[in-house]
C-alpha cells in the first residue's frame, strides 16, 4: 500500500467562536493528486493556511510523513517539504522571471550560507522555464507578465522549490479557457512526482486532473471519493443545490 | 558582449578614479569639504541598501551615524591637548570640569556619576571598534524585535523615527557625559601609528575616498550575492519568500545591520574630517535629508544613491555661497525631491540605466528584439 504523505487529524481553527475548519481529517497518499471542493467560505483556503503554517490551529495535528509539523513556523514547514501557491498570484515583481526561479532554487535557507555568488541549479531552472512555457520571457521583469503567465510563474517557483507536497489554491482563477487548459497540462505533468492538493471551482479543470476529491462544507469534510462518486453523491448535491450545483 | 552589468562596473571604476584624482585639482579647503560629501555618499549607500534593496525605509539612519560619530569622538576628545591640560596627568574632557560638583576629583573615573563610561575610550581603537559595533548591535536588537514581529512598511519608519528622536533627547539630557547641545568639539586628530590625520591634508582625503570606494564595491557585491537577491525577493513579496522556506526576519535583520554598520562607519569618518560630533546628527531633518539624497540619486542603485548625496551637497555648497540664494535653495531641493518622486521614481540612476539599455539595444544585433516580438506574437496566437 502507498504511504501517507500528509496526514491531517481532527484539524480545527477557531476564529473567536467561528470554526472555519472544524475537525477535518484526511490522508493524502504519496504521489496522489487530491482535489478540494466546496462552496465559497467552506474553509478550503483556511485548511491550506493551517497546513502551511499561515494560521495556527487550535486543535488537531498535521503530519508530513512521520513528522508532526503542527503549528511550525512557515519557513520551517516549507523546508520540511510543503510548497504553496496562493489564491492571489504572488511572485517577485521587480525581479526577472529567471531570477524568480533562481531564488526558488536556493536550497539553503540561511543568510550566511547564501553570501556566495551564482545559483547552481541552472539546468533545473531552464527545465522549469520550458515546462511553464516562459523560456522566451526569461529575462523579462515579472511585473510585465500577463495574469496567466504570472500564475504559471508562481507554479514554476513551486516546481523549482521541488517540495514533496504542493498546495494549489485555485490555480486557474481568472484564466481564459486556453490558459486553464495549459495549466491542467502543467499540473498533470507534476502528477506522480509530487503529492498535490488542489482547490478548484472549475469543474472542467477538475475533470481534467482529478483522481480523488474531498468535499468541504462549513468547515467539515462532507464527502470523499472519485469524480463520479462525488458527482452523484446526494449529500454533495444537497449542499450545492441552493447555489448552482456542481456543473 | 556589452552587458549592462559590465557597463555598471565600468561606471563604478570611473567614479572611483574620479574621486581619486580630485586632490590634483582642488585646494585643501575644498578637499576637506569634498571629503565630507564623500562621507554623505556613504550614507547614501546605507539608505539605498535598506530602502532600495530591503524595502525598509529607515527614517532614523541618523541614529547609526550619530552612534558611530560619538564613539570615535569620545576617543578623539580624550586625545585632544585640552583634555590633557585639566590638571590631571590623565586626560579629562574640559566640559566635565566646567560642570563638576565642587570638590569632585579631576579624574575620568569619578568626576561625575557616569564619567567612568569614558575610561576605555582612552584607547582610540576602542572608540573605532565601538563606532562599528554599537550601530550593528542597536540594529540587530531593533531588527530582531521589529522583523520577528512582522512589522513592516510605514510602521518601521515610524519606529525608527521615534527612536532617533528619543536618543537625541537622551544625548542632550545627559549633559555631564555628552556635553548636551554643544556636542563634542575641540577634538584631537585620528592617528594611524605615528601619522596624524589633519582634516585639511591630502592623506585624510584619501582615507575617506578609499574607505568610500571599498564600501561602494563591497555593498554592490553584497547585493549581487544569493542573499542579496533573496533580500530583493523578500522586498517584493515577503510571504512568497517565507513559503519558499526563507527565514525572512533573519535576512531583514542582517541587511538592516549592514546598513547600520555603513552608517556608523560614515559617522566615524565624518568626525575625523569635521572635528566634532553633535546631537544635530540625530535631528530628524538630517535623517530625512539622507532619504532625499538616495531618492534623487536612485534608491535602487548603490552608486546612484551615493552620487545623489555627493552631487546635492556639492551643488548646495556652491549655490549657498551666492548671496541671497541660500534660503531659496532649500525650497529648490524640496521641489526637486517632489518632482523626482513623481516623475523619476528610480532617480538619476534609473534615468542612466534607461539610456544605457537603449544604447545596448542599439549595439546588439536585432536578435533579442526579434525574440521579444516572437514572444509577444506567440502569446497572441494562443
Ligand atoms: N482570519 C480569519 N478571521 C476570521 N474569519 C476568517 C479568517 N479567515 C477566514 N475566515 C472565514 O472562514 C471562512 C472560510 O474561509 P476560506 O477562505 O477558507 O473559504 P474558501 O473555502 O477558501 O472560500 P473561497 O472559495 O471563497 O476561496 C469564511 O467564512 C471566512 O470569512
Ligand atoms: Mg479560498
Amino acid at each position: 500500500m502507498a504511504q501517507a504523505a500528509l496526514t491531517i487529524d481532527g484539524l480545527s481553527v477557531d476564529f473567536e467562536g467561528f470554526k472555519a475548519v472544524n475537525g477535518v481529517s484526511m490522508i493524502v497518499e504519496d504521489g496522489e493528486l487530491r482535489v478540494l471542493l466546496g462552496a465559497n467560505g467552506a474553509g478550503k483556503t483556511t485548511l491550506m493556511d493551517l497546513i502551511s503554517g499561515k494560521t495556527r490551529s487550535t486543535g488537531g495535528r498535521v503530519f508530513l510523513h512521520d513528522t508532526d509539523i503542527t503549528n511550525w513556523e512557515e519557513h520551517r514547514i516549507a523546508r520540511a517539504g510543503i510548497g504553496r501557491k496562493f489564491q492571489i498570484p504572488s511572485v517577485f515583481k521587480e525581479l526577472t522571471v529567471r531570477r524568480n526561479l533562481e531564488v526558488a532554487s536556493c536550497t539553503s535557507p540561511s543568510v550566511f550560507a547564501n553570501l556566495g555568488f551564482g545559483f547552481p541549479a541552472k539546468a533545473k531552472v531552464d527545465e522549469v522555464l520550458e515546462l511553464i512555457g516562459l523560456t522566451d520571457e526569461a529575462n523579462r521583469v515579472a511585473a510585465y507578465l500577463s495574469h496567466g503567465q504570472t500564475q504559471w510563474l508562481e507554479l514554476g517557483l513551486l516546481l523549482t522549490q521541488d517540495p514533496k507536497i504542493i498546495l494549489l489554491d485555485e490555480p486557474t482563477a481568472g484564466m481564459t479557457q486556453a490558459e486553464t487548459h495549459k495549466t491542467s497540462l502543467i499540473v498533470n505533468n507534476l502528477k506522480g512526482r509530487h503529492t498535490i492538493i488542489v482547490v478548484e471551482h472549475d469543474m472542467a479543470f477538475v475533470r481534467e486532473i482529478a483522481e480523488r476529491i474531498t468535499v468541504l462544507h462549513l468547515g467539515q469534510v462532507l464527502a470523499e471519493g472519485s469524480v463520479s462518486e462525488i458527482e452523484t453523491d446526494p449529500k454533495v448535491k444537497q449542499a450545492y443545490l441552493g447555489s448552482k450545483g456542481i456543473t | 558582449m556589452l552587458s549592462r552589468r559590465r557597463i555598471d562596473w565600468v561606471i563604478y571604476a570611473a567614479f572611483i578614479v574620479l574621486i581619486m584624482v580630485f586632490p590634483l585639482i582642488m585646494d585643501s579647503f575644498w578637499l576637506n569639504r569634498l571629503a565630507k560629501y564623500l562621507v554623505f555618499g556613504m550614507l547614501g549607500i546605507a539608505v539605498a541598501l535598506s530602502w532600495g534593496y530591503a524595502g525598509i525605509l529607515n527614517l532614523g539612519q541618523g541614529l547609526f551615524f550619530g552612534a558611530g560619530a560619538y564613539m570615535l569622538a569620545m576617543s578623539l576628545k580624550l586625545a585632544s591637548t585640552t583634555s590633557l591640560q585639566q590638571g590631571s596627568d590623565k586626560p579629562v574632557p574640559d566640559f566635565m570640569l566646567w560642570n563638576a560638583e565642587p570638590g569632585a576629583k579631576t579624574e575620568l573615573c569619578c568626576i561625575n556619576k557616569a564619567s567612568f563610561l569614558w575610561l576605555p575610550f582612552q584607547s582610540q581603537w576602542f572608540g573605532v571598534a565601538m563606532a562599528l559595533v554599537l550601530p550593528v548591535l542597536i540594529a540587530f536588537v531593533l531588527g530582531s524585535i521589529v522583523f520577528r514581529k512582522r512589522i513592516s512598511g510605514v510602521f518601521v519608519s515610524i519606529i525608527t523615527l521615534a527612536l532617533v528622536l528619543l536618543v537625541r533627547l537622551i544625548m542632550i539630557d545627559a549633559q555631564p557625559v555628552t556635553n548636551g547641545f554643544n556636542g563634542l568639539t575641540d577634538l584631537g586628530w585620528f592617528k594611524l601609528g605615528e601619522f596624524e590625520f589633519d582634516p585639511y591634508v591630502v592623506p585624510t582625503y584619501y582615507l575617506i575616498a578609499i574607505s568610500l570606494s571599498v564600501v561602494l564595491v563591497l555593498a554592490r557585491l553584497l547585493v549581487e550575492t544569493r542573499a542579496g537577491v533573496i533580500l530583493q525577493a523578500i522586498r517584493d513579496d515577503q510571504n512568497r519568500a517565507r513559503y519558499l522556506g526563507f527565514d525572512v526576519p533573519a535576512y531583514q535583520t542582517f541587511f538592516f545591520a549592514v546598513s547600520a554598520l555603513i552608517a556608523g562607519f560614515a559617522g566615524m569618518l565624518y568626525v575625523i574630517v569635521s572635528e566634532f560630533a553633535s546631537p544635530t546628527f540625530m535631528d530628524l531633518s538630517f535623517s530625512i535629508t539622507m532619504v532625499v539624497w538616495a531618492a534623487v540619486g536612485g534608491r535602487a542603485s548603490i552608486l546612484g544613491a551615493c552620487i545623489g548625496a555627493i552631487l546635492i551637497n556639492m551643488i548646495s555648497a556652491t549655490v549657498s555661497e551666492t548671496e541671497g540664494f541660500a534660503e531659496a535653495w532649500k525650497a529648490i531641493i524640496g521641489l526637486v525631491f517632489v518632482l523626482v518622486v513623481l516623475y523619476l521614481p528610480r532617480g538619476i540612476a534609473g534615468l542612466a540605466h534607461d539610456l544605457i539599455d537603449r544604447f545596448v539595444a542599439r549595439r546588439t544585433p536585432d536578435r533579442t528584439r526579434a525574440l521579444r516580438v516572437n514572444g509577444a506574437s506567440s502569446q497572441l496566437a494562443e
